[in-house]
């Protein structure tokens, strides 16, 4: 297997994967969609709110707020030693909502929530919240925890996991006569022409496979050939913002091992005792 | 009849205007968070600028996210009027 990073800029990376199968690829992709967990807003006690907006669009909203998470400090609710349904200080973090408009209007952004862990905070402060009107108020207490994509959609770490087969482009310059059909057709402008008239291939990596080139070539067979490589990927993965980007990989990856390894002792122990079933 | 050519040129058709009166905190389709980016859209969009390149500006790449802020109408701006008109009154009277 070889990887190489192909750029990374701020909450996003895109890198190749060669040497694997699609199975394996999708599976990387499916765990980081909804198994690596992140920080949300879960619960809300609402103790005042006469905004425009109801109560259930207010705890929608809070929900879907991103929350810086910190996966070292906290633990899933259902893993935690507490085994409280309201949890404790190791599963749940409080943020603090308390605003009033008082003569004029005044929007809620997501830097009115106060967070009591300062690490489990908004990762954006300028998140419209609600509008208030004049005299209206809104108090309340809402509780984060860590949580799974399988879950809730805002448990998931990312807004992009994506993956797509290695392109491959082929020109059989035997054939080709270079009447520049392909390169004026190709919507990701893959191919180019050479100074002496020759087709050429100049951005591999942004073809779709959309076979286009294929399919106007004048030739027949066509000169030109367009393949996926299905032992070889290309991921892009983007952050919401909770996690870094590596940390999202690295937490998938850790958890593929752990349910590798639970398996194995399954299929272990269950080995042993039929074992034992046969000598009796 | 002008005020309302404007809003459609920067979307309209909204079923569920309960729901959505206000800017929704990420895209339906990808989750991307789009709410913070709504009050920087919409002020230059009214300058004059060009929607589509404020949208690139804001780094805001795939179509589903761009619908989000291209289709949106903020209902909640007109609806705080009455509430605030509403409340005042209630204070007079008192
Ligand atoms: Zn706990
Ligand atoms: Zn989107």
């Amino acid at each position: 297997m070889k990887v190489q990073i192909l750029e990374k800029n701020g909450d996003s990376i895109r890198f190749i994967i060669d040497g694997i199968t699609t199975s394996l690829a999708n599976t990387l992709r499916r765990i980081i969609l909804s198994e690596v967990p992140c920080m949300a807003i879960d619960d809300v006690m609402i103790i005042e709110n006469n905004s425009v907006l109801h109560d259930e669009i207010l705890a929608l909203r809070l929900g879907l707020i991103p929350l810086k998470t910190d996966l070292d400090s906290y633990n899933l609710p259902e893993e935690c030693e507490c085994k409280s349904e309201l949890g404790c200080p190791l599963c749940r973090a409080v943020l603090i909502l308390d605003v009033k408009a008082e003569s004029k209007e005044r929007v809620v952004y997501s830097k009115d929530l106060i967070p009591e862990d300062p690490k489990i905070a908004p990762i954006s402060d300028k998140i419209p919240i609600v509008k208030l009107a004049p005299g209206q108020r809104i108090r309340l207490e809402a509780y984060a925890r860590l949580g799974k994509g399988k879950d809730h959609a805002k448990w998931q770490p990312v807004s992009a996991c994506t993956y797509r087969y290695m392109p491959e482009v082929s020109i059989d310059y035997e054939r080709c006569d270079g009447c520049g059909e392909c390169v004026n057709i190709c919507p990701r402008k893959v191919l180019d022409k050479s100074n002496d008239g020759k087709v050429e291939v100049r951005n591999l990596l942004e073809c779709i496979l959309c076979r286009d080139c294929i399919n106007v070539c004048p030739k027949d067979p066509p000169a030109i050939n367009v393949n996926g490589n299905k032992e070889s990927f290309i991921f892009y993965v983007e952050s919401t913002g909770v996690l870094p980007v590596e940390r999202i990989i690295s937490e998938a990856l850790k958890i593929y091992d752990k349910k590798c390894l639970e398996f194995l002792e399954e299929i272990s122990v269950n080995l042993n005792v039929s074992k034992k079933d046969e000598n009796n | 009849m002008q005020e309302q050519g404007s809003r459609r040129a920067i979307g309209s058709g909204l079923k569920n205007e309960g729901d959505y009166m206000i800017i929704p905190i990420r895209c339906f389709t990808c989750g991307k968070l789009i709410g913070d980016k709504w009050e920087e859209f919409i002020k230059r969009v009214k300058n004059g600028e060009p929607a589509g390149k404020v949208l690139d500006d804001l780094g805001i790449k795939r179509y589903c996210c761009r619908r989000m802020l291209l289709s949106h109408v903020e209902i909640i701006d007109d609806l705080i009027k009455f509430y605030g008109k509403r409340d005042v009154k209630n204070e007079n009277r008192r």
